[in-house]
C-alpha cells in the first residue's frame, strides 16, 4: 500500500476495533488489549458496519457473541508512581556539534554550558538503586548534550554502578547515546566491558548527515564519526552498537541509509520524524511525513523479504513493532518518562526525560530532596492517555501511548495520520510473518 | 449468520489468552481464577503441579507422593521435603491459647509441627529457573501417612536425596520452535484441571472457615437473650429453629444439614432470603409431578 493508502485504510472510525485487509484474510483488532484475530470476510463486513452503528449496543452484543468481551484491561484509574528503574544523566550540558533541530539547543539546553561533577552522578546512581527491589534490573544511561565531552564521570558512574550493583545484588545495563566524534578505541572497549547499548546519532549518508548534524564550526563531521565508530562495530559482542536516524524533510532516503548502516555493521538502525525542534527546523509537515511512510514501507519490505529467507535485518522500528504486537502490548503512556524512568541534569535536578531537562513542564524533584511523587503522580495524571486528544477516539492509543510527551507538549499531535499508517502497515506485515516464519516469534 | 461465519481465530499472545472459546462460560478467563491453596469455581490451577517432577505425581493440596512409575515406584507414599534447595514444609507456630505466646504448633499426628507450603509459592522458583534441567528432591526414606519435618543436617537415614527432572509448564511447538501460551499436556491432561472444583453451596459453605466468600456468614443465629443474662439460640446449620439449642458441630448429627442433603437438595435445604424474606417451605418435587 502507498502512504496515501495507509492513511485512508488507518483512519480513525471506532475507538476499541480496527479492521485490515491482508494477503492472509481480514484482521480485526481490538484496542483494549491489543488483540488481533483473523476472521472471515462475513464477520469482518459485520464488524464494520457495527463499529460504524450509532447504537453502541450492537457493537457490544456481536463482541459478547465473539467471547473477546474481556474486562478491560485499561481503565481511566492513574497508576501509583512505579519505582524509578532507569536514570539518564546529562553529564554534559555541552555539544561539539551544532544540530539544526536540536531539543537540547545545542547541548545547552539554552543556559550555560556545564559538566555533571561525579559527586552528583554518584548521588543519581544511589538514588536507582535505593527504588530498585531483589530481583529487578535498572538502567543507568549517559546523555548529553553531548556525554563523551564528560568521559571521566562516564566512567566513573559506570565502574561506581557496577559496585552498588555487587553490593546490592540487582543486576545494572547500560546505555549511551552519543553523536561519535569523540569516541576512542579505549572507549570501545569500556563499552564492552561494561556491555553498553551504545546509540551513534546519525542522520543519513555522507552530505546528508552533514546538513543536518555539522560541528560549530560548519565542518562535516560524517566521515570522522564513521573512522572513529568503526573499531566498535568490529569489537561489539555484549555491547550493541546502533544507529539513530533522526529524519527532517532533508533525510528522507531511508532504504539507502539503511542498507548504508547494516552494511556498515550497526547492529540496530532506527528512524525517528523530527516533530518538534526548538526553532521549528527540520519540523515535518504532513507531506513530509507521506514520503517519509512510504520509505518505511520500502524498507519494511525488504525486512520482509530478508525475515522470510531467515536472515536477519536490522530495521530496529519494525523488528521492535512486531514483537509488541505479537506480545499485544497496551500502555496508556507512550514511554516509562516521569514513572519508571527520569532524567538527571548536570546541577542535579530530575525530569521527566533526558529531553526535560532544565524544563519546569517536566520537573520531577532533585537529588537532594528526592525524587518528587506528588509531582510524579500529577504527571501521571495528566498525560494519561485516556487524558488526551484526540487520543480518546483513536484505536492506535494503547499501541501509541500517545505520543512522546516533549512532542506532544511543545508542538501537540501533527503526526498522527503517519503514526497509524505505519502502526497499520505493521499489523498487516505482523500477520504475514506469523503466518510464514512463525518461528520469527518464538522465544 | 452461521457458526462458521461468526468463527475468529486469535493471532497474537493476549488475543490468545483473552479469547473466550465457543461455548466456554465467562468464569474460564484467567483473571476469573482463583490459585491459591483452594480449587477455584472454574479451573484448579493446583493441578498444574503435580506433574512437575518426571517420574512422580503429588498432591495437589499435599507434600504426599500419591503415584509414581515403575522406575520411581518406591517413593509412592514418600512424602517430599525439598526440591532444588527450595523446603516444600514450613514450620507452624502460634499460640495454642489466647494470649499465650507462639510456640511449634504440635500433635500427636504432626509432631514435628510442619505444613505444607502452597506449591505455587514453594516451586514457582523451581519452575523459573530449573524447567528442563535435573535437580536434587529429598524424599522421606519410607511412606509417611502424616506430615513430617526435614532433619537438621542431610544426609540423614530419615531421608533420600533423588535426582529428578523438572517439566516445563507450557508445550513446545516444533513448529513456532519454542513454547506456546498453553499448559504442557504432560503437566496436566484434559480434565485435570477442572477436577475437584469447587461446589460453593453443596460443599464449600459448609466447609470453609476461612475467608473465602463462601463462608462469610454467622455461626449463631437467630440468639434472643434470656432473663439470665444468657442467651438461645440456632446453630448456623440447623435444620429447624426449635428446640432453640446450639448443637455442636458435627456432621453427621441428624439435627445439622449434612454434606449428602446438600449435595441432594440444596436449593431447598438453604432456604435462601429472597427480597428480605425467607424463601417459602421447599416442597421437593419429584420429576413426574411437574
Amino acid at each position: 500500500m502507498t502512504a496515501r493508502e495507509l492513511f485512508e485504510a488507518s483512519g480513525p472510525v471506532h475507538p476499541d476495533v480496527h479492521l485490515l485487509r491482508t494477503e492472509d484474510g481480514p484482521r480485526v483488532l481490538l484496542a483494549d488489549g491489543s488483540r488481533l484475530f483473523g476472521v472471515g470476510q462475513a464477520l469482518h463486513d459485520r464488524l464494520d458496519a457495527a463499529r460504524r452503528d450509532p447504537d453502541p449496543r450492537v457493537l457490544d452484543a456481536l463482541l459478547a457473541d465473539l467471547g473477546v468481551d474481556a474486562p478491560r484491561q485499561i481503565d481511566d484509574t492513574t497508576p501509583d508512581p512505579p519505582p524509578v528503574r532507569a536514570l539518564s544523566l546529562a553529564v554534559a550540558q555541552k555539544c561539539n556539534l551544532g544540530c539544526t533541530y536540536c531539543y537540547a539547543q545545542q547541548g545547552d539546553f539554552g543556559g550555560p554550558a556545564k559538566n555533571m561533577p561525579a559527586a552528583t552522578a554518584f548521588t543519581a546512581v544511589d538514588t536507582l538503586f535505593r527504588q530498585a527491589a531483589p530481583g529487578e534490573r535498572v538502567n543507568l544511561a549517559f546523555l548529553g548534550g553531548e556525554p563523551m565531552m564528560n568521559r571521566p564521570v562516564v566512567r566513573a558512574a559506570t565502574e561506581y554502578a557496577e559496585v552498588v550493583s555487587g553490593r546490592t545484588g540487582v543486576p545494572v545495563t547500560f546505555s549511551i547515546t552519543t553523536n561519535g566524534t569523540l569516541l576512542t578505541p579505549e572507549d570501545g572497549e569500556f563499552f564492552e566491558d561494561h556491555a553498553f547499548a551504545v546509540t551513534i546519532s546519525l542522520d543519513g549518508v555522507g552530505a546528508r548527515h552533514d546538513l543536518l548534524r555539522p560541528h560549530r564550526d560548519g565542518l562535516s563531521s560524517y566521515q570522522r564519526i564513521m573512522d572513529r565508530v568503526a573499531p566498535l562495530l568490529v569489537a561489539q559482542r555484549r555491547m550493541q552498537v546502533s544507529a539513530r536516524v533522526t529524519v527532517t524533510p532533508l533525510n528522507l532516503d531511508l532504504p539507502r541509509t539503511l542498507d548504508e548502516f547494516t552494511a556498515a555493521g550497526f547492529h540496530g538502525v532506527g528512524f525517528s520524524p523530527m516533530l518538534s525542534s526548538p526553532n521549528g527546523r527540520g519540523e515535518m509537515a504532513l507531506a513530509d511525513l507521506e514520503v517519509m511512510l512510504d520509505q518505511m514501507t520500502a524498507c519494511g519490505e525488504e525486512f520482509v523479504r530478508r525475515v522470510l529467507a531467515g536472515r536477519r535485518y536490522p530495521f530496529t522500528n519494525l523488528a521492535t513493532a512486531l514483537r509488541e504486537i505479537h506480545r499485544g502490548t497496551h500502555r496508556p503512556y507512550p514511554c516509562g518518562a516521569g514513572a519508571g524512568y527520569l532524567g538527571v541534569s548536570a546541577d542535579g535536578d530530575l525530569a521527566a526525560c533526558h529531553r526535560f531537562v532544565g524544563d519546569e513542564d517536566g520537573a520531577m524533584g532533585d537529588l537532594a530532596g528526592g525524587v518528587d511523587d506528588v509531582k510524579r503522580a500529577r504527571w501521571l495524571t495528566d498525560r494519561h492517555v485516556h487524558r488526551q486528544e484526540p487520543c480518546n477516539g483513536c484505536w492506535a492509543r494503547y499501541l501509541c501511548g500517545g505520543g512522546c510527551h516533549h512532542e506532544v507538549i511543545n508542538r501537540g499531535r501533527p503526526a498522527c495520520e503517519y503514526i497509524r499508517g505505519w502502526l497499520h502497515h505493521c499489523l498487516t506485515v505482523y500477520s504475514r510473518v506469523l503466518a510464514a516464519r512463525p518461528d520469527y516469534f518464538a522465544g | 449468520m452461521s457458526d462458521d461465519e461468526l468463527r475468529i481465530h486469535p493471532l497474537n499472545l493476549t488475543a490468545q489468552i483473552d479469547h473466550r472459546a465457543a461455548g466456554n462460560p465467562p468464569s474460564t478467563l484467567p483473571e476469573s481464577a482463583i490459585s491459591n491453596a483452594y480449587p477455584g469455581l472454574e479451573f484448579d490451577i493446583r493441578n498444574i503441579w503435580r506433574r512437575l517432577l518426571v517420574g512422580i505425581e503429588l498432591h495437589e493440596a499435599d507434600n504426599y507422593v500419591v503415584d509414581a512409575d515403575a522406575d520411581h515406584e518406591r517413593l509412592k507414599g514418600r512424602r517430599l521435603l525439598a526440591v532444588a534447595g527450595h523446603d516444600v514444609i514450613g514450620d507452624l507456630v502460634g499460640p495454642t491459647r489466647p494470649g499465650a505466646d507462639p510456640g511449634p504448633l504440635t500433635s500427636a499426628v504432626n509432631p514435628d509441627g510442619v505444613m505444607m507450603l502452597e506449591w505455587s509459592n514453594s516451586l514457582a522458583d523451581v519452575l523459573a529457573d530449573h524447567a528442563g534441567e535435573t535437580v536434587t528432591c529429598l524424599f522421606t526414606s519410607g511412606p509417611a501417612p502424616n506430615p513430617v519435618g526435614k532433619p537438621a543436617k542431610v544426609p540423614d537415614p530419615s531421608v533420600e536425596e533423588v535426582e529428578l527432572e523438572v517439566r516445563s509448564l507450557f508445550a513446545h511447538s516444533e513448529a513456532a520452535g519454542g513454547p506456546l501460551p498453553v499448559i504442557a499436556e504432560e503437566m496436566a491432561g484434559p480434565g485435570d484441571l477442572t477436577r475437584g472444583l469447587c461446589s460453593p453451596w453443596q460443599n464449600d459453605y459448609r466447609e470453609c472457615a476461612c475467608y473465602y466468600w463462601a463462608a462469610s456468614r454467622p455461626d449463631y443465629v437467630n440468639v434472643e437473650l434470656t432473663g439470665l443474662g444468657t442467651s438461645t439460640g440456632n446453630h448456623w446449620f440447623a435444620k429447624d429453629r426449635e428446640p432453640r439449642e446450639y448443637v455442636l458441630d458435627n456432621r453427621t448429627d441428624s439435627r445439622l444439614v449434612s454434606y449428602d442433603d446438600l449435595f441432594r437438595d440444596w436449593q431447598g435445604r438453604l432456604r435462601f432470603i429472597v427480597g428480605g424474606d425467607d424463601a417459602p417451605e421447599h416442597v421437593e418435587t419429584e420429576p413426574g409431578d411437574r
